[in-house]
């Protein structure tokens, strides 16, 4: 988009420059309303998620070293993968759909890197109070009240960063036994790596790196703009409004002259956290954080103007068109959106409470026993996915004569536990040539509804 | 101190750019892998297959199958960045 003005918003007032130390102004407004709710749900819903008890243990666990996820009720366990592969791809189609309609809002105010920035700078305005008083503050030289404000901001953004970490295992250990053993400092030590590791790349992403992430690092910036269509709300200045721009006195019948709605007052980039100018277009750095159309609303109302020069819109309303929302885009994602998570809510409702996983001897192919009997043996491992203690009946089936041997009558699994057994499969010489494939099958005593078969292949001699 | 405490905030340099784009993307890839690699293999059962005495507990293998595509990507990705980088430029005259 091309400036009209000749001179620059930088030529005039150079409040920012790009190399310089970003201080991003901190602004009332709607936006910004919108953003200190989000953080204070969006973080407030990450704390307190892993001390929630559902039966007698942790609603949600994600518990590694035990290679069981625990979801509220459901139990998963690592053959249940395709459900997690799912759910991200789920995941990835709601953000592009989001992004179709709505723009970046996952950027402006639920990205964690976001989230954790806003906290970040909340921390940053207690200690060192505002915009202008922290840009003060680091000129100034060294002296106790600078030293005071520098520890306490240390001080909180290491505290929250570890608290932060120490959560962020909370989900993948149990968290009340984990608090109990960093108290006694008697943590394992991986624990503790990754609550530091977790925690330090919280302090520097949020307290040092904030928006150069999504600058300089983040894929989907780059990206995002293909999900957009003219019909995408953005971030918008509306040019024809605002342009020529040019500061004036209030009161002034600015349009007399030539000027437009614009008073070039640059508070719109000063309070940008990116760093950027809205009013040279929409550009792949704006988050639609909405700090710039906060601050623009505040100046127009000041001035007496009507609000939205910037504004969320779509560019078919910025050149009075009209905004389409249920579009093809729109309808394709919605539909793969429906299709996956039905297919998921499915299969999860459909989810057997048994696994039965049988592996053949790889060692020996057959053996023959002296009673003109062959014997294959087997490794059978039974997964009981219900919560709760069962009884299996194991039997094999697929060829005449074919028996198991050795075997308990039925097997204990208790809930969620896996059961390796070996088993002996065993049939008269006669019946049996060759490679066959037979079937086994785990029965629970209590419901023989809850079953689950098993194929694997029975070898004999081939002469 | 001030200045240096709030480099990270500054626009950064190229080579800055590309050791971060290298770092995270290479992190991401890892992570993934790392999930999907555990999805199917429990570190327990794998302990043994390179040294038979060598014990392992699964946060150790979970941490080091994580470290070891973390770097395996961060090789890759920053081979790549160097190569696209370093790549010759097209001269201009010949294209015209």
């Amino acid at each position: 988009m091309s400036n009209k003005t000749t001179s620059t918003p930088a030529e005039v007032m150079p409040v920012y420059q790009s190399a310089e130390k970003i201080y991003p102004r901190e602004m009332a407004g709607r936006y910004a309303t919108f953003s200190r709710w989000s953080t204070v749900v969006l973080l407030g819903l990450f704390y307190l998620v892993p001390w929630l008890q559902y039966d007698d243990r942790q609603a949600v666990l994600f518990d590694l070293p035990a290679r069981k996820f625990y979801l509220l009720g459901l139990t998963l366990w690592p053959q249940d993968f395709p459900f997690l592969a799912l759910l991200l791809i789920i995941a990835a189609i709601s953000l592009f759909f989001f992004t179709a309609l709505l723009g970046r809002v996952w950027c402006g105010f639920a990205c964690p890197q976001t989230v954790w920035t806003e906290a970040f700078i909340w921390m940053e305005q207690w200690t060192e109070g505002t915009r202008s008083q922290r840009m003060k503050l680091d000129k100034a030289p060294m002296s106790w009240n600078k030293f005071r404000r520098k520890f306490s901001k240390q001080f909180l953004w290491i505290t929250f960063s570890l608290w932060t970490g120490y959560t962020f295992v909370g989900y993948f250990t149990p968290i009340r036994e984990y608090g109990v053993e960093l108290v006694n400092f008697q943590v394992g030590g991986w624990a503790l790596f990754w609550t530091l590791f977790y925690g330090f790349a919280t302090y520097g992403n949020a307290g040092y790196m904030r928006e150069q992430v999504c600058k300089y690092m983040c894929p989907y910036a780059r990206f995002q703009s293909a999900m957009f269509d003219r019909d995408t709300l953005i971030i918008s200045y509306d040019e024809s409004r605002g342009e020529p721009r040019g500061s004036r006195k209030r009161g002034v019948d600015y349009q007399a002259r030539g000027l437009g709605d614009c008073i070039d007052c640059t508070l719109c980039v000063q309070v940008c956290p990116t760093g950027i100018d809205i009013r040279d277009g929409l550009q792949y750095e704006c988050i639609a954080c909405g700090a710039c159309v906060d601050a623009c609303n505040s100046v127009m109302d000041k001035m007496n103007y009507p609000r939205g020069l910037v504004r969320y819109t779509t560019e078919h309303a910025v050149t009075g068109e009209k905004t389409r929302i249920i579009r093809p885009r729109v309808i394709v994602y919605a539909s793969l959106l429906t299709i996956l998570v039905g297919s998921l809510v499915t299969a999860v409702a459909l989810r057997t409470p048994v696994i039965l996983d049988v592996l053949r001897d790889r060692n020996a192919l057959y053996r023959e026993l002296p009673s003109d009997l062959i014997e294959n043996t087997y490794t059978i491992k039974l997964i009981n996915q219900s919560n709760e203690t069962r009884e299996f009946v194991l039997t094999v089936d697929g060829l005449p004569g074919l028996e198991l041997a050795g075997i308990p009558e039925t097997i204990l699994v208790e809930g969620g536990g896996v059961k390796s057994i070996p088993v002996r499969a065993r049939m008269p010489r006669s019946e049996i040539r060759g490679s066959r494939e037979i079937a086994f099958k785990a029965t629970a005593t209590d419901n023989p509804d809850v079953s689950r078969v098993a194929e694997s292949r029975f070898v004999g001699p081939i002469g | 101190m001030a200045s240096d405490e709030y480099r990270g905030a500054r626009k950064w340099s190229r080579n800055r750019q590309a050791i971060a784009i290298v770092v995270w993307i290479s992190f991401l890839t890892g992570a993934i892998g790392t999930m999907l690699f555990f999805a199917f293999f429990d570190p327990v059962d794998l302990t043994g297959i390179f040294d038979p005495d060598l014990e392992v507990s699964r946060d150790a293998g979970y941490a080091a199958g994580f470290f070891f595509f973390w770097v395996l990507a961060a090789v890759s990705s920053a081979l790549t960045a160097w190569l696209v980088r370093t790549a010759p430029k097209r001269d201009a005259k010949k294209q015209q």
